[in-house]
């Protein structure tokens, strides 16, 4: 009798040592820090594990930081399932870093544009566009078009990416009536453009930064970061231009290659891709769904970026060929550096 | 021998660190992949060319006069913080001098970011994404360390010295310019081969507050690798920094000793 306290005791501290049941294993998703992790943590994530009871994890990192980390755990995963911009998805793709896609299992991947099935082994879960933002309390003149980035009121007003300098070198290329294919076309045309550059960025929140302080009032800008800084109150004007039509971006979600977790990356990507969760990215977003079926709220169709018929998808926007930004990149960055960075 | 043994561990890895930096230098980039080819000099061709060779003189030169303006603006302060004879001043300089430690370099450098643009004051010359701006920002970036050692330097100076020279008639300007600032020396040519090296690798400061467009050594190695993951150029051009790197600092040493060898 005298032993039972202490056996209850032992039985008190064998459970607290054993602490609660392990939940199950999670998912890990590769994302974009800052604003891109929390929206995809609020509007996709917390209803996959509510659905399927299994938690998401996030590794947050620049899009080729997470590119080499990738790389240098090929053989065994760090993350299950990757989202980066659809070019970058083919340098993946070249190394073997993504598997095929079961399409069987990703029955609303049916109602995406086609612009968004980039390759069999990634597929886009939203759009925006490299366009013209700009804040008109610090910039005296009305600018509709590309080409007004060349006017000379716009001296030392003007950033832009310089960590990839694609979205400038393919606007230059087609106003000279080039492409991305011929871009050496629009080479002359920006080096006119120097004079007017007052600052290079790059990652998302320099752009932003160089927006709020004024130090470049006038930015090559990402739609989605544009329409961020306006909801924080900032006074800036995004561009639908009329010359020729913003560099649309596709941002991805593929599954690593040697994932065990292969069945709920499946799950998570095809509840990314329904009509509700994409209805959610836009609002949250102000980007284009990639499901066509998703509903857009009146003030925001006809934004830069926002694509809701396959019509609005070919004509206004410009998708450049993801296998040929991949590869032209290095040269692109190493003309860019040598002739329009350098001073 | 066993204690040296966590040290042989170490260096073991870098040099494999190294020799892998090596191995990718002499690989052919494949645009457009992750893979490598065969064996090439292109790469370390490339390297050698004009625009690259650029970004090397670019930051021997904001190195250099990195190491001259931090030591210019540092030896007062170093010198009142090791003979002042107020306690007071004493503490008060000791923590102006580490406070800096404990912001960071990212914190301080965003906070020159607004000195230096347009935000609270109109500079009537350009300085924010500008050499001058990246140069500011280093020179404030080393001072903390360049300060501690020299005032550790000045503190072992036998004051007998000062006192002898000035009893002999000395002017206290021709005492410090003859015995105090030689004297010195060891610190002078410690920090500044410390403040050279590191910004001779140096990359928040001119990534932010070069814009872009003041590009050294480490950003150039980051644009390859991170940017165009172009790691084979990378690798080539990190492999030719760190040779000048040792060859200017065996340059530089042999300079400054022989300066403070002279001058003592």
């Amino acid at each position: 009798m005298a032993h039972r306290p202490i056996l209850a005791a032992l039985v008190v501290v064998l459970l607290l040592a054993a602490g609660p049941a392990p939940a199950a294993d999670p998912l890990v998703i590769s994302m974009w820090g800052g604003n891109w992790k929390d929206t995809v943590e609020k509007v996709i994530a917390k209803p996959f594990t509510a659905k399927t009871g299994i938690p998401v994890e996030f590794e947050v990192g620049g899009t080729l930081d997470r590119l080499a980390k990738a790389r240098v755990a090929k053989a065994a995963p760090l993350v299950d399932i990757t989202f980066t911009t659809s070019h970058v998805g083919r340098l993946y793709m070249s190394d073997g870093l993504f598997q095929k896609l079961d399409m069987a299992k990703l029955p609303n991947a049916r109602d995406l544009a086609p612009e968004a099935r980039r390759s069999d082994a990634h597929l886009g879960v939203w759009a925006y566009v490299y366009t013209i933002a700009y804040r008109p309390d610090q910039v005296k003149m009305d600018i509709t078009k590309w080409a007004d980035l060349w006017d000379p009121q716009l001296k030392g007003k003007v950033g832009m990416p310089d960590f990839d300098p694609s979205h400038i070198i393919t606007i230059s290329a087609l106003l000279e009536g080039g492409d991305e294919r011929s871009w050496q076309k629009g080479q002359e045309r920006l080096k006119r453009l120097k004079p007017n550059i007052a600052a290079f960025f790059s990652t998302d929140a320099r752009s932003q930064d160089l927006m709020k302080t004024g130090e470049a009032p006038v930015q090559v800008m990402l739609s989605i970061n544009a329409f961020h800084l306006i909801e924080q109150g900032l006074p800036v004007k995004v561009v639908n231009a009329t010359d020729k039509p913003g560099i649309v971006g596709i941002d991805t979600m593929a599954i690593m290659a040697g994932t065990k977790k292969s069945d709920a990356a499946h799950q998570f990507i095809d509840l990314a891709l329904s009509r509700e969760i994409q209805e959610q990215l836009v609002l949250t977003f102000k980007a284009g769904p990639t499901n066509l079926k998703a509903e857009v709220p009146a003030k925001l169709r006809g934004q830069p970026g926002v694509f809701t018929t396959p019509a609005e998808w070919r004509e206004r926007g410009y998708i450049m060929d993801d296998e040929t930004r991949a590869k032209t990149l290095p040269a692109w960055k190493e003309w860019f550096n040598a002739t329009i960075v350098a001073k | 021998m066993i204690l040296l043994l966590p040290a042989i561990l170490v260096m073991a890895l870098l040099a494999i660190a190294l020799a892998a930096l090596l191995q990718f230098s002499v690989l052919e980039f494949i645009p457009g992949s992750l893979r490598t080819g065969g064996l090439t000099t292109r790469n370390l061709d490339a390297v050698l060319s004009p625009l690259y060779l650029r970004y090397i003189w670019d930051t021997v030169v904001l190195s250099a006069l990195t190491t001259v303006l931090t030591l210019v603006a540092s030896y007062p302060v170093a010198y009142a913080l090791a003979r002042s004879r107020s306690a007071t001043m004493r503490s008060l300089l000791l923590v102006l001098t580490l406070a800096p430690f404990f912001t960071g370099a990212i914190v301080r450098t965003y906070a020159w970011m607004l000195v230096l643009g347009n935000t609270f004051i109109h500079w009537p010359v350009k300085l924010l994404f500008e050499p001058a701006g990246v140069l500011i920002g280093l020179v404030h970036f080393s001072m903390p360390t360049m300060i501690l050692i020299l005032a550790a330097a000045i503190s072992h100076i036998d004051r007998t010295y000062e006192r002898a020279a000035a009893s002999l008639g000395a002017r206290p300007w021709r005492v410090f310019w003859r015995v105090t600032l030689p004297l010195s020396m060891p610190g002078v040519v410690s920090g500044s081969l410390v403040v050279f090296a590191w910004t001779f690798s140096a990359l928040p400061t001119p990534e932010l507050l070069g814009g872009g467009r003041v590009k050294m050594i480490a950003n150039v190695v980051k644009d390859l690798a991170l940017d165009a993951f172009n790691w084979p150029g990378s690798a080539a051009f990190a492999a030719v920094a760190l040779a000048i790197t040792f060859l200017l600092l065996a340059v530089v040493t042999r300079a400054l000793t022989r300066a403070g060898g002279a001058a003592a």
